[in-house]
């Protein structure tokens, strides 16, 4: 796998990165939910790499139906939910932009620093490729934790799960097809529970702006 | 074989609910007769591993006696929580709480949640173990926003991406560990045996890292401060047997996870490592608990902090481990059957007072003389007075640790008479007392009496004397663990 082209490999670890920062900045629901796609669709181009390598007929429709959950199902039930209750704007964020991106920055910083050392020490696994994932986990991590609307939340934990997909492809972590398939079937039912939950959330507090549920402190 | 009837007998139930147009009846036969049968194949299962020393359904499941003990105790909780939910949602829809669809509802995601817990504890591979405790998240998120309030929606809300989020550093950790077997080409299929035979090929720096996140992870399910904040809304938004399932089986088996992960990380790196970080999670719970259970103004939440409390006592008795395993490992049982008597007690007390707020119960054994005895009972057994069973399991892991670690003993001594006091102020308060005159005296009905009695039996026999063959899977289990 990592013997593949470095070039693509960067490219495509570089897009996963790079949606989650952008993550950060969108605005509009429909912008978050396109780099969602983006994302999912490299994380489905490391995936089709990875059997170039061990090319089986199941793992080749393991990693189709990833894609198709991530990159077609997963969005489309997203874009229901910002029609269905014209959600047209993502609410705000904790932060500013400028201070968002310095947090950015010290995140990637900050992983240059601590898992330097130990992730030379996995043979044959360009580090650096290993990096990028990580930090895209922190950054997407960032998502959940900035952002103050439950579909930008959900869209933080999916991208914090395509960083970690693309951390276990680059180190050569690949799992079997049939974990592939519970993994994926996992991340579909687990779209489908957020979302039904994101109407609910809507219906019953009239937004999404996840500050303004506060019953339970009541 | 009996693995798969354990396994899809829930799932069975949970597809034929769906099926029932208008009779509540079938949904509780459906239940009672699945979890009655899961009971026996579970024994039959745990007699078999104190037998051979492991029971398997190769090549995807085996149940070994670490395995067996978590199994045992959702078999136990499962039927009793079955049985109690047919009193309890009886209740419910006499008093127009909830209605058809809802108990349909609760129904199917209820043998889902079982099923995928037994799924969980079988499993011979990580990532399948951990795909199943993500399901027993979407299973369970929808049982917290059962009544359809807003609070119930917040929390169950939190709880979902709270819990997601752990997992998925779980799932990142779980990762880190299969780094010592990427020699074994791609795309396998690695058991935890696997994992084990290759903890020596682990990194010791990723080992580390990748048991921190572990830990954290599956601590999130557990319920580890600071990761514990789901915990208290969740169960209190709840029914009381979907809590009381939370309480028991559900923590057990995030216990269970982060055990195995434990071992592996025992033999990369030593005992050391794994020790104090189980240490540091088990007393911070312990202390933070028992500082909020001094406040605490509703039943639910307070046994949810009271969780917290003892997974803490559970951590510092692996991290003590020798002696302190072995106690761990007993205290998972007598706390999840004495936690299940005080939710299921606490749920006849919200069915008679309409209120699960403590200030508003008042004067309940004159009303439910039984559950009122059943909840002093609990009490006294979850704040480990003797002779109960805490009280031996708290006595012998802190004795494990005292050589060692005699600060976090003192530390958690206090935390337990806090913990004795604020029980004691809020339990004897709403047994006691003047009754509301307009309350009718009498137990709500057979069914949310019955499991209570069979678990304080179970508890009361079981603090003095316990078979050789359950001694027989905790010594079993601890080798593992140690």
């Amino acid at each position: 796998m990592f013997e593949a082209s470095q070039q693509l490999l960067f490219v495509l670890g570089s897009m996963v990165f790079i949606a989650s920062v952008m993550l950060h900045l969108a605005k509009k629901n429909h912008l978050a939910v396109t780099l969602y796609v983006v994302q999912s669709l490299a994380i489905g181009g490391l995936l089709l790499l990875s059997l170039l390598f061990d090319f089986s007929y199941l793992l080749l429709l393991a990693v189709v139906c990833t894609i198709i959950v991530k990159g077609v199902v997963a969005p489309y039930f997203f874009l229901k939910l910002i029609k269905q209750n014209k959600l047209q704007f993502a609410t705000s964020t904790y932060l500013n932009t400028p201070l968002t991106l310095v947090i950015v920055a010290l995140i990637v910083v900050f992983i240059r620093t601590i898992f330097w050392n130990a992730l030379q020490t996995f043979d044959g696994v360009n580090p650096d490729l290993l990096l990028l994932s990580l930090a895209t986990i922190l950054v997407s991590g960032f998502v959940l934790i900035n952002r103050k609307g439950a579909l930008s939340q959900i869209l933080g934990v999916l991208s914090i799960e395509n960083s970690i997909v693309s951390f276990a492809l680059f180190a050569g972590l690949e799992q079997s097809p049939a974990l592939q398939f519970g993994i994926t079937f996992d991340i579909l039912v687990w779209v489908i529970v957020s979302s039904i939950f994101v109407t609910l959330i809507y219906k019953q507090f009239g937004t999404l702006d996840v500050t303004s549920m506060k019953k339970l402190t009541e | 074989m009996l693995l798969l009837v354990l396994i899809i007998l829930p799932l069975l139930a949970a597809v034929a609910s769906l099926f029932v147009k208008k009779q509540r009846g079938y949904f509780e036969v459906f239940a009672v007769v699945a979890s009655s049968i899961e009971f026996v194949a579970g024994l039959f299962i745990a007699s078999k591993v104190v037998a051979n020393g492991s029971y398997s359904f190769e090549p995807y499941f085996t149940v070994d006696a670490l395995s067996a003990i978590v199994m045992l105790t959702t078999v136990v909780i499962g039927l009793a929580a079955a049985v109690y939910s047919v009193g309890y949602l009886r209740a419910e829809e006499e008093k127009q709480i909830i209605n058809f669809s809802q108990i349909k509802q609760y129904y199917f995601l209820f043998n889902i949640f079982i099923a995928v817990m037994y799924l969980a504890v079988a499993t011979v591979n990580p990532i399948f173990t951990w795909i199943m405790v993500e399901a027993t998240t979407l299973s369970t998120a929808f049982l917290i926003r059962f009544y359809n309030k807003a609070s119930a929606i917040e929390a169950a809300w939190k709880f979902l991406i709270l819990n997601s989020i752990g997992l998925l550093l779980g799932f990142f950790g779980s990762m880190l560990f299969f780094t010592s077997v990427t020699g074994e080409g791609i795309h396998k299929f690695v058991s935890w045996q696997v994992l084990l035979d290759n903890a020596v090929h682990l990194d010791p720096l990723v080992a580390k890292i990748a048991f921190i996140f572990v830990i954290v992870g599956y601590g999130t399910k557990a319920g580890f401060v600071p990761m514990h904040t789901w915990k208290p809304d969740a169960y209190g938004k709840a029914p009381f047997p979907i809590a009381a399932l939370f309480s028991g089986p559900l923590l057990n088996v995030a216990m269970l996870t982060i055990m195995r992960y434990k071992t592996i990380v025992d033999v990369a790196i030593g005992h050391a490592f794994a020790q104090n970080l189980l240490i540091f999670f088990g007393i911070i719970s312990i202390v933070v608990a028992a500082s909020i259970v001094l406040v605490q103004k509703n039943f639910k939440r307070l046994f949810a902090y009271s969780s917290i409390e003892h997974v803490g006592i559970m951590a510092l008795g692996f991290g003590f481990s020798g002696v302190g395993s072995v106690f761990a490992l007993m205290h998972m049982i007598y706390h999840s059957l004495t936690k299940t008597i005080l939710f299921f007690s606490a749920g006849n007390l919200m069915l008679k007072f309409g209120s699960a707020k403590i200030e508003n119960i008042k004067g309940a054994i004159k009303l439910l003389p039984v559950t009122s005895v059943a909840l002093l009972i609990g009490f006294l057994g979850i704040t480990g007075v003797p002779p109960f069973g805490i009280f031996i399991t708290e006595f012998n892991i802190l004795s494990a640790g005292i050589g060692n670690f005699w600060y976090i003993v003192v530390l958690a001594l206090i935390a337990f008479v806090l913990v004795f006091i604020g029980f004691f102020n809020r339990i004897v308060g709403a047994v006691f007392g003047q009754a509301p005159e307009t309350l009718v005296k009498g137990e709500n009905n057979l069914f949310t009496v019955l499991p209570i009695l069979v678990l304080i039996i179970m508890l009361a026999v079981g603090s003095f004397y316990l078979p050789q063959s359950i001694w027989s899977l905790i010594h079993s289990a601890a080798a593992v663990i140690n």
